[in-house]
């Protein structure tokens, strides 16, 4: 696999950008360089692309990724992986607020803290932090899993839908409507596959795991046709 | 979405080129005006005055009036004003002035004619420079890159509660209160309330844009005993809305940001040398260099940052 090298810089984005689509149809590694957190880097990116940030990147990296893979050398701005369908996005130090905002599939690995609503309406997929995520993380998290194992900041699992929040470690405070449960040996065995190929598989862990409780649905979402009736 | 910035060097410099390159980075987060506010090299007295003309052709008399206001308050121009004039209808100038004797009842009594000419800024130190435009626009109408200073806060503002006109931009000075100004990245929701409560203790605003009333209503919290630091933890319970402020006095900056954590602000701070901005990107202008960047992304946040002896760190 040959390699392309791409300088950010002072250039404009979408120069940047239709720079790597070029370089993903032809299937090479991307080394995207200089970066200087700028915003939009990589976004709408193809299923099996492979690029590597060299630095700090702004909002919005990896949004809309439908299948790359890609590695973050440094900090990630805001929304990191917005709207992501598909693939895996590494961070090697901090994201910012809403990383995985909205999601609907795909990984999302941070390795040092993240800002608030970590998750926010997300939909799908996982977003596994190994520091601790920021204020209101998890709010209104539809479907998916947030596992943060080194804790977790105020107002934690907020008005949660069905998604689920996965805490190791100090929780500052809970949300609204948080319903904390004792997770079953094949539930944690479901949070350990998806931490195995991370290599963060820690059987001491202490998991609490947070779910909705309910009370602010103000339909009966087990009974379909009910609600559609509304 | 307004983008703010601040600044503070270990040695007076060109704190203006700095907060030039961090508004140019922000422009897009705000177009419709930028503004700065720089602090310089501090006077044993006088004072200078920044402001802002609204007819061209009644500059002279305007002028004449103003001047005829310092003499009643025992002051006067201490050099020849400086004027910077364009196609457009208003003026900006600079000016220095001898001491008034009271330095709030001059500023009440030249307020009186704030429809004609409004004062923008009044500091030993402070100067505020602002008009509608991009940074790079505002800044070579201005001159700005040339100032020297310590320290100062930078502002691109999208209009979103109140106009654009060249007044309504940001920074603003705690008026009457000398060399202190403000930005402001948010929405204040109680500013009728809390204007309200302000105006009955004599304050008076000329705009009605809400961070001139975070600017201040912290700088009478101050007057009533507080630290600068427990106003601004005070403010963030008592001012409701989302925001992310700095407010900046001649040793330093502080900054506040609301319980929601809806606002952004990112530092570098290298031993003193010291950028602040609504986004990473733009402290990059500064540092371009990978070095350890401080996320304020929580939320109910504050803290100062001071200036030289750095005393005031928070």
């Amino acid at each position: 696999m040959s390699e392309t090298v791409i300088e950010v810089g002072k250039r404009h984005i979408r120069e940047i950008n239709e720079e790597i689509q070029e370089a993903c149809k032809k299937g090479d590694r991307i080394r995207v360089v200089n970066t200087l957190s700028r915003h939009n880097l990589g976004v709408g990116l193809p299923d099996g692309a492979d690029i590597t940030f060299e630095g700090s990147v702004g909002y919005f990296c990896g949004g809309l990724n439908t299948g790359s893979t890609l590695h973050i050398e440094r900090n990630a701005g805001w929304a990191l992986g917005e709207g992501m369908a598909k693939g895996m996005i590494t961070v090697e130090g901090y994201a910012g607020m809403s990383v995985g905002a909205a999601m609907i599939g795909g990984t999302i690995h941070v390795k040092g803290d993240t800002g608030p609503r970590c998750g926010v309406a997300m939909k799908g997929g996982n977003i596994v932090v190994e520091g601790k995520i920021g204020y209101q993380s998890g709010f209104m998290a539809h479907s998916g899993k947030i596992i943060a194992l080194g804790g977790a900041g105020d107002s934690c699992a907020d008005a949660l839908w069905q998604g689920e929040v996965w805490v190791a470690g100090e929780v500052s405070s809970f949300g609204v409507d948080v319903n904390i449960v004792e997770p079953t040996a094949e539930e944690v065995a479901e949070v350990d596959a998806i931490l195995e190929p991370l290599g963060l598989v820690d059987s001491s862990r202490n998991w609490r795991k947070m779910i909705s409780g309910q009370r602010l649905w103000y339909f009966e979402s087990r009974d379909a046709s009910a609600w559609l009736m509304i | 979405m307004c983008g703010i910035a601040g600044r503070i060097l270990t040695s007076p410099g060109k704190v203006g080129n700095d907060l030039v390159e961090l508004m140019d980075a922000q422009e897009h987060r705000g177009a419709d005006s930028t503004g700065f506010a720089i602090y310089g090299l501090p006077r044993d007295e006088g004072y200078v005055l920044r402001g802002m003309g609204f007819d061209k052709s009644a500059m002279s008399a305007d002028l004449d009036d103003f001047k005829n206001i310092l003499h009643d308050h025992g002051s006067d121009f201490m050099d020849d004003m400086h004027i910077v004039t364009s196609h457009e209808q208003h003026y900006c100038f600079r000016m220095e002035i001898r001491d008034p004797k009271d330095l709030v009842a001059w500023v009440r009594d030249a307020d009186a004619i704030s429809h004609r000419i409004e004062i923008q800024s009044c500091g030993r130190t402070l100067e505020i420079i602002k008009d509608t435009g991009g940074a790079a626009e505002v800044a070579e109408k201005h001159k700005v890159r040339d100032m020297i200073g310590t320290h100062g806060l930078g502002h691109a503002r999208l209009a979103t509660e109140s106009s654009v006109l060249p007044n309504a931009s940001h920074p603003f000075w705690a008026r009457p209160f000398s060399d202190v100004a403000i930005v402001h990245n948010g929405q204040i929701t109680d500013y009728y309330t809390q204007k309200k409560h302000l105006e009955r203790q004599g304050y008076r605003f000329l705009t009605e844009n809400d961070s001139e009333l975070i600017a201040v209503w912290v700088s009478d919290q101050i007057k009533a005993g507080m630290t600068v630091q427990q106003a601004l933890t005070k403010s963030v319970s008592s001012i409701d809305g989302v925001f992310t402020f700095m407010i900046a006095r001649p040793d330093g900056i502080g900054f506040a940001k609301d319980r929601f954590a809806m606002k952004p602000l990112v530092v570098i701070d290298q031993n003193g040398d010291l950028a602040a901005a609504t986004e990473e990107q733009a402290v990059r202008r500064i540092f371009p260099n990978e070095c350890d960047v401080i996320n304020y992304d929580g939320p109910s946040l504050t803290g100062i940052w001071g200036v030289g002896n750095r005393s005031l760190a928070a």
